[in-house]
């Protein structure tokens, strides 16, 4: 059976995608503008079930790599998704058969799909993280093993850097490196995959559950306390397995930086009427650790997400802003995360945090 | 003494006040030119409340003349837009994502030319005086009189905006400028709008402020005028002439300020029922609830700050059909005292229903006399069921809340709310804006560049906020009532050592206000 995604469906995807980008991700609006552009003019996407694909399938992940903030200012060309392609399979020699999201938060869930249409290439119905993630090393493309490169990444001024390295650390240092130098964001074509490769390595279903979310999002209107139950009950029925309520606050600080390539600060919410502790929010282009009177309420790898409380439109850290009133879900992560090999990069310890991942279903 | 003046499409209406006291209050109708409204309105005032001219102290108008020039599509100027960022944002033009009919009131006069700068300061392209020019010759030969300027990172480096602002005035000394980085925060894309729709506006703001001056001065009252903005504080006239479109939604920050000096309650939701819509707010400790990241205007994204309102299709002129069951979108509007059945014509609207139910008096409740009881009563619970569903949407915590009704159209609402604790109906409410004009704050904004590896982030907060609570209280602010209003970090990384550019903005109550409840005497 055959799913396609059209124009229409880019709004709905954009919400779910940044309610699962934790905060990070970047802004969709841009993209959203130039998805719809491209999926108008060349048609919808064929999205593929990552069971449906071939034994001689040759899959590559396309995005963005950077600081979101940074794409707030300075807009993309418009053409980095189809320049990154066509540099890729001029290098490599080969034909992309399949394109797959590396990460299924924000701008990058949508970013893919102008590559797809303009190219008719179908992309594949999942992502390598479920959610939002700062580095290279924590997608479940590198957990399980998958070579980085070769890659590409496409910049600003149309110019490409090519990569050749099998470390992912060492392939997330010059990547970085490249975007920041880069103006802090640049398009990548990367994490090329056999199909068992693809098998094993991609988060399943993700791009059709973003969708629904959205669609959940967008056809409850009411405060985030009237969609909470249909996003529960959405959630109980996925991988994701639990969803829920953190906080409902107003933002009284937010404090932060780029620093290294990253949007790295912290968020305070404060309780109306202040009768409850705050809540401390910790960013890394994420949000990684929510926290209440030095008490853990959630941590990465478990999801969490911010949504303005009123229309629960869900919230980026960078459109964070003072006086926000705000509330805060807790969701678990799919279960490629909840491995040993899996946590030792993406557990509170591998952000520099001093205690261990407690699942949110524990807390 | 002071006056407020709130000058909306339909009507102008004024108020004199003395401390809280309430001493005249009028409403007219709002003229094509402005000034005649304002005029009459005073007028009525001065006359009914017999006030010597001299012992007043202020004038704030607020105006929804910008607003609705933006919603209506009418009296926006064509304008052109630099956008100095190529090749960045190339299939992303400026105007992309605008609703048609208000882009063509402006005409789509879209230049991009290289230049920006990366959010470390290293330029995306150089800025070429040669495509600059070429824009500008452009604009010269279609003789477009207003300009908007945009370039990203602006707010951190407006230095290019400020050059093709100069070069664009030097060129052309009688195009009018409005540079993005001095009217929108971070956001190319919205901070660009903010920019174009403010430009778009200028020869409409020379027109209403001058409308008011010559107003005040033909009325010899010869006070300070000030212009409420979209975030309740109060700019010059000269500002306002320069940045007219910081007075978006000044009308429903005024009108929720007016409710909660009515009524004397500082949390509650304001349901202000007009002819056509029903605007629901949110009081927070005496003031509006903001409203999230981007606020379209019209139809166009902008990051103004403004309060956070839900309209919906019901007031007094909606249109009843379906038995009852189905009120407004559609309203016969201003023509409800022609067209519906108490003013003898021959459609039936919630008006209607309301004096049917014996509820109100208005026009001639014979006209419905003969309207089936049972269709009558479905239609009461219907529009008690659309306000009842509003408040819910709005209000932030399950339970009931206060509400405070104002507007024409309060009569709508005769029986019980679910979600109300009580109901609150003002005396003075139909003119509530009037009332919040004349209570509007005193803000100030200060902005600094800080590395907060030299000095910690608190310091500096600490430092500013001390800065700007002395000098408003210098500016005639109670010490009591300084609060912050929004505190704003744009990482600078071009200089070293983290920098940060902070702007913080300060607001309080003028002591001449005296907070407290509105008196009515």
């Amino acid at each position: 059976m055959s799913v396609t995604i059209a124009h229409t469906d880019i709004g709905d995807l954009c919400s779910g995608s940044v309610f699962l980008a934790t905060g990070g991700g970047g802004d969709p609006y841009v993209s959203q503008i130039l998805v719809e552009q491209a999926l108008k003019k060349h048609g919808a996407v064929e999205l593929v079930l990552l069971a449906d694909i071939p034994d001689d399938a040759f899959v590559v992940a396309i995005g963005e790599v950077g600081a979101p903030t940074v794409s707030l200012e300075q807009l993309p060309i418009g053409t980095e998704c189809l320049d990154v392609v066509d540099r890729f399979e001029a290098w490599t020699g080969r034909k992309i058969t399949h394109i797959v999201s590396f990460e299924v938060g924000g701008a990058n869930s949508v970013i893919p799909l102008i590559a797809a249409a303009a190219k008719k290439i179908p992309l594949i119905d999942g992502d390598g993280m479920g959610r939002a993630l700062p580095e290279a090393q924590m997608m479940t493309f590198a957990i399980e093993g998958v070579r980085p490169t070769p890659a590409v990444a496409v910049d600003y001024a149309g110019g490409a850097t090519y990569f050749d390295t099998a470390d992912t650390l060492l392939y997330e240092r010059q990547i970085r490196n490249i975007a920041m130098a880069m103006g802090g964001m640049v398009f990548t074509a990367e994490h090329p995959m056999t199909a068992n490769e693809a098998r094993r390595a991609i988060v399943p279903g993700t791009i059709s559950f973003a969708l629904q979310i959205g669609q959940t999002l967008n056809g409850n209107y009411g405060n985030a306390r009237q969609v909470e139950a249909p996003l529960k009950a959405l959630f109980e029925h996925s991988d994701y397995g639990i969803l829920k309520h953190l906080y409902t606050g107003k933002i009284v600080d937010i404090n932060r930086k780029i620093v290294g390539g990253f949007d790295v600060g912290e968020a305070t919410i404060e309780s109306v009427g202040g009768r409850a502790p705050p809540m401390t929010l910790s960013i890394k282009n994420e949000f990684l650790v929510a926290t209440v009177a030095g008490k853990v309420k959630a941590s990465v790898p478990d999801l969490i997400t911010m949504v303005d409380h009123e229309t629960s439109s869900p919230i980026n850290s960078e459109r964070i802003h003072y006086g926000q009133r705000v509330t805060v879900f807790g969701i678990g992560c799919p279960p490629h995360y909840r491995t040993e090999r899996a946590l030792k990069v993406v557990a509170p310890r591998a952000f520099g945090f001093d205690f261990d991942y407690q699942p949110i279903d524990t807390l | 003494m002071r006056v407020g003046i709130d000058v909306g499409g339909t009507h102008t209406d004024a108020v004199i006040l003395d401390g809280q006291a309430v001493i005249a209050s009028t409403k007219v109708l709002t003229t094509q030119n402005v000034k005649d409204g304002v005029v009459n309105a005073l007028d009525e005032i001065l006359h009914e409340s017999g006030v010597d001219r001299g012992k007043i102290d202020a004038v704030m108008i607020g105006t929804t003349q910008f607003t609705n020039a933006v919603i209506q599509r009418r009296e926006l100027a064509r304008t052109a837009i630099i956008r100095i960022a190529l090749p960045s944002g190339e299939l992303v033009p400026p105007m992309i994502d605008w609703p048609d009919d208000i882009a063509a009131e402006l005409g789509r006069h879209t230049y991009m030319i290289h230049g920006g700068r990366t959010y470390d300061g290293f330029p995306i392209a150089p800025l070429s005086d040669e495509e600059l020019d070429e824009a500008i010759d452009d604009i010269a030969r279609k003789e477009i009189g207003l300009v908007a300027i945009a370039g990203v990172f602006s707010p951190s480096d407006p230095a290019q905006e400020e050059y093709v602002a100069a070069r664009v005035r030097a060129k052309l000394p009688r195009v009018r400028v409005t540079a993005s980085h001095s009217i929108g925060r971070m956001g190319l894309l919205e901070r660009e709008n903010a920019a174009l729709l403010n430009a778009s506006l200028l020869p409409l703001a020379d027109m209403v402020v001058k409308s008011f001056a010559a107003a005040l001065e033909d009325k010899q009252v010869e006070c300070p005028f000030y212009i409420s903005q979209n975030d309740g504080t109060l700019m010059s006239a000269d500002f306002a002439a320069e940045f007219p479109a910081l007075t978006f939604a000044s009308g429903p920050t005024n009108s929720l300020r007016g409710a909660s000096l009515l009524t004397d309650l500082d949390d509650a939701v304001v349901v202000d029922i007009g002819g056509t819509t029903s605007d629901i707010g949110v009081l927070q400790g005496g003031f509006p609830r903001q409203s999230n990241i981007s606020i379209e205007v019209g139809g166009v994204r902008t990051n103004f700050r403004m309060p956070d309102i839900q309209a919906i299709g019901l007031g007094g002129g909606s249109i009843v059909r379906d038995e009852g069951s189905t009120i407004g979108p559609q309203s016969v509007g201003y023509r409800l005292v022609t067209e519906s059945l108490v003013f003898g014509g021959d459609t039936l609207t919630a008006t209607d229903i309301v004096v049917a139910s014996g509820k109100a008096d208005i026009g001639d409740h014979e006209k419905v006399a003969g309207l089936d009881a049972s269709m009558v009563d479905k239609a009461v619970e219907k529009i008690h069921a659309m306000i009842d569903s509003g408040i819910d949407q709005m209000k932030s915590s399950r339970d009931p809340v206060p509400v405070i009704l104002v507007g024409g159209g309060a009569v709508l609402i005769s029986r019980s709310l679910k979600t109300a604790s009580a109901v609150h109906r003002p005396e003075h409410s139909g003119v509530a804006n009037a009332i919040g004009a004349a209570n509007a704050q005193v803000g100030s904004e200060t902005e600094r560049i800080v590395s907060y590896r030299r000095i910690p982030r608190d310091t500096v907060l600490e430092e500013m906020t001390g800065e700007l609570t002395s000098g408003l209280i210098r500016a005639g602010a109670d010490p009591e009532s300084v609060r912050i209003a929004d505190i704003e970090e744009t990482a600078i990384s071009y200089l070293a050592d983290e920098s940060s550019r902070v702007r913080v903005k300060m607001v309080g109550d003028l002591s001449l206000v005296r907070r407290g409840k509105i008196q009515c005497r």
